[in-house]
């Protein structure tokens, strides 16, 4: 078995599952600590703001995000903006389909009365006239916004995510 | 093969491969497709339903440490070479099929600077059928792709170097020794596998045109329906040449033309505006659209996005305009432009120099001289513009064809599933289209004339195996005998031929035309017994193995017997 092959399944191995198989390991000569010393691997150290840096960092990447929110478009006419908006909007789109399974709150036809599936304010928020006692339903006015599945690649524990994007340098 | 549980067809494409397999103990799943797990982004791997055929050979610190592995195959291969074409082995296959050049010598990329490492064409085809063995058996750990029947597709115009270099490359990447299979056939098979009735919707004496655009290359084969004993029978009767013609050419007609309009602008931004025509192309092709143009933009290179951003509209009539490029009505009778080079060259790919996809057609069906197909079947991306379709079948019908189409594949996958029918049919599961080998093959013999001052003595062509020739089958020369030195290697010159059909072995043709194209040398070399030169006599023999591979012997009369192997390098030092 070859050195580079061997090495691609180690990485295919840690990406897809997180760990090397038996195999690998005897391959490797490696052996899994012995059972005796069930001390708890320590835990990773995940900051809370490493996922949203890596969110920003791909939507840069994918769909230019941070270039267009970051750049100061008023001298531009709204043909310019447009255009450039445009050409962002499929990427981007597409990288937030693709890292979330993102779906309404409430399923339903906004401008139409609905029950409110939750007493929860951060599910139902409600607007205007509101009785002493919250009501049961109202009229859709926002379906609303909620992830169901989070897809984002697992971070390298080297990784840099306070990079967003690297800057470019050309060699002519 | 006791344990082979799988079929597994393998599309090993010029821009895309895909593979499709089928379980042999549950034959009711079907064939499938299997998606290719893959680095897209630096540390992001994720299965994929095709593997761009792209590899990136990435230099020190050119990603985050681990977040790549060394031989770099897939999405991010061809996302990177993007942005840095020295380290990019793209068409490895057109490569795989150039006789101007070695095919096992590390001359890939092109582009490769002073010290940057390259790659042969044959190692490079081998790291994506690695990438493919890899990925499969990290699915199916129990069933290595060496001990499972495994189909890999060729184009039909690769001649047996080519087929012997694949060969060579599957057996470099652990895949043990595939059987080859021919693209348009597979994607006929994949048809087959689709309609369970197919014997009713073709009849006796039909022929079925399967024309093949893919990114790069383009290829058509004939099949016709035969019948022998009563039962309907498949039979390929024509391949065409390879043409390094395809979609690319035309997404990039597209965005030279828009581009144009744009003035000056960077090797970077025509990439971002080629991929950019090939959507609006798909869109303006689209017959529901009923839009003039779709615009296309270039977003500006720095942190200035939307200052920097250039405006251009792809319209109807730059894509008619191109399309009649490469798809224009001609007569049946037109040709495509000859070849004219300049003597010094690039390195580089033998392109097509005339580009119209038609004149090819007309080419192909009359230098075979074949009659004009009942219907037609279609294979890869360009052919998804109904537009394109119509076309052909324009152009078919203006030469007195009645031909309809043959639908319903999938035109991405169908190679890969249809290479995996065709793995079943092996297994007694199906029909098998009967071909056998797609060209006639010839030794070149010397005639022993007294020599001329200036003159080279003329070389006839001693036929050693006819077109047609089967698979798992093998014949001995009848009618001559040559004198072989054993003790020091002898060289053949080899020729083949897709269009001369009717040589039966033993033939001598005295009259080399372009008819007859000259392959690598063969040689044989062997220690002689005795340790020093000894005369033989023998004649030849030629096998087609089961996979389709081509051989040819050395036999003497005593039964000793050597194998006539191709000398890849030999060729391009001379």
């Amino acid at each position: 078995m070859s050195k580079i092959s061997l090495a691609f399944r180690c990485f295919f191995a840690l990406l897809s599952h997180g760990q090397l198989t038996p195999e690998l390991m005897a391959e490797l000569g490696l052996f899994r600590k012995k059972e005796e010393k069930p001390a708890p691997p320590p835990a990773p150290v995940v900051k809370v703001s490493d996922g949203a840096l890596q969110m920003l960092g791909i939507l840069q990447r994918d769909g230019r995000l941070l270039d267009f929110f970051l750049e100061d478009i008023a001298p531009y006419s709204d043909e310019q903006v447009g255009s450039a908006a445009r050409s962002m909007h499929g990427p981007c789109r597409e990288a937030l389909n693709r890292y979330f399974t993102i779906a309404p709150v409430i399923d339903g036809v906004e401008g139409t009365f609905v029950q409110a599936p939750s007493k929860d304010p951060a599910t139902v928020k409600f607007l205007g006239n509101l009785p002493a006692t919250p009501p049961s339903g109202g009229v859709l006015r926002h379906r609303g916004w909620a992830v169901k599945d989070v897809h984002l690649p697992a971070l390298g524990p080297k990784q840099n995510v306070t990079v967003l994007a690297p800057a470019e340098l050309e060699v002519e | 093969m006791g344990d082979t549980r799988f079929v597994v067809g393998i599309d090993l494409g010029t821009t895309n491969c895909a593979l499709a397999f089928a379980d042999l103990t549950s034959a009711s799943d079907g064939v499938r497709a299997f998606a290719i797990p893959q680095t897209v982004n630096p540390g992001e791997i994720r299965a994929e339903p095709l593997l761009p055929s792209f590899l990136y050979l990435p230099g020190v610190n050119e990603f985050p440490e681990g977040s790549v592995p060394a031989r770099l195959v897939g999405e991010l291969a061809r996302k990177r070479g993007v942005e840095n074409a020295g380290r990019l082995v793209a068409s490895a296959k057109s490569w795989l099929s150039h006789a101007g050049v070695d095919r096992t010598e590390a001359i890939l990329p092109v582009a490769a600077p002073e010290g940057v490492e390259r790659v042969s064409p044959v190692a490079a085809s081998a790291e994506y059928l690695r990438h493919l063995r890899q990925a499969w058996e990290q699915a199916h750990p129990e069933a290595p792709l060496s001990r499972q029947e495994v189909i890999v597709t060729v184009p039909a115009s690769f001649d047996e170097v080519a087929r012997e270099l694949t060969l060579r490359a599957a057996a470099e990447a652990g895949l043990g020794e595939p059987t080859l299979l021919e693209e348009p056939q597979a994607a006929f098979y994949a048809w087959v596998g689709r309609h369970e009735d197919w014997r009713e919707r073709v009849n006796v004496g039909d022929r079925i045109l399967v024309v093949d655009i893919g990114g790069g290359t383009t290829d058509f084969t004939m099949i016709a329906v035969t019948e022998s004993q009563g039962s309907l029978q498949l039979e390929r009767v024509a391949v065409g040449e390879h043409i390094l013609l395809g979609g690319d050419n035309i997404d990039l007609a597209l965005a030279r033309t828009v581009g144009a309009r744009l003035g000056r602008i960077s090797a970077a931004q025509l990439q971002q505006l080629w991929a950019n025509c090939r959507v609006a192309k798909e869109q303006l092709l689209n017959p529901e659209f009923t839009g003039t143009e779709v615009p296309v933009t270039i977003l500006g290179r720095g942190t200035g996005l939307v200052g920097g951003t250039l405006k251009a509209a792809l319209t109807r009539a730059d894509v008619d305009q191109v399309m009649e490029g490469f798809f224009p009505m001609v007569e049946r009778t037109d040709m495509p432009a000859k070849q004219t080079r300049a003597a010094v060259q690039e390195i580089g790919l033998p392109y097509a120099t005339d580009a119209a996809v038609t004149r090819h057609l007309a080419r192909f069906l009359s230098a075979n001289g074949l009659a004009l197909p009942t219907h037609v079947l279609f294979n890869g991306g360009v052919l998804h513009a109904s537009a394109v379709r119509e076309r052909i079948f324009e152009v078919l019908r203006h030469w007195g064809a009645a031909a309809r189409p043959l639908e319903g594949e999938d035109l991405m996958q169908a190679v890969a599933r249809g290479a995996a029918y065709y793995g079943m049919a092996r297994h007694g599961r199906g029909i098998r289209i009967r071909g056998g080998i797609p060209r006639s093959y010839y030794v070149g013999i010397q005639s022993s004339v007294p020599a001329v001052p200036g003159f080279a003595a003329p070389v006839r062509a001693f036929t050693v195996a006819q077109f047609g020739m089967e698979e798992g089958s093998d014949i001995r020369i009848p009618g001559r005998e040559f004198s072989l030195v054993i003790g020091e290697p002898a060289e053949f010159q080899i020729f083949s031929s897709a269009i001369r059909k009717d040589d039966a072995p033993g033939t001598m043709i005295d009259d080399l035309t372009e008819e007859l194209e000259e392959l690598p040398c063969m040689e044989v070399h062997f220690p002689a017994s005795s340790g020093s030169h000894e005369r033989v006599r023998v004649s030849f023999e030629t096998v087609v193995t089961e996979t389709g591979l081509l051989q040819l012997w050395c036999v003497a009369p005593d039964g000793r017997r050597w194998k006539l192997e191709f000398n890849v390098r030999e060729r391009v030092a001379a």
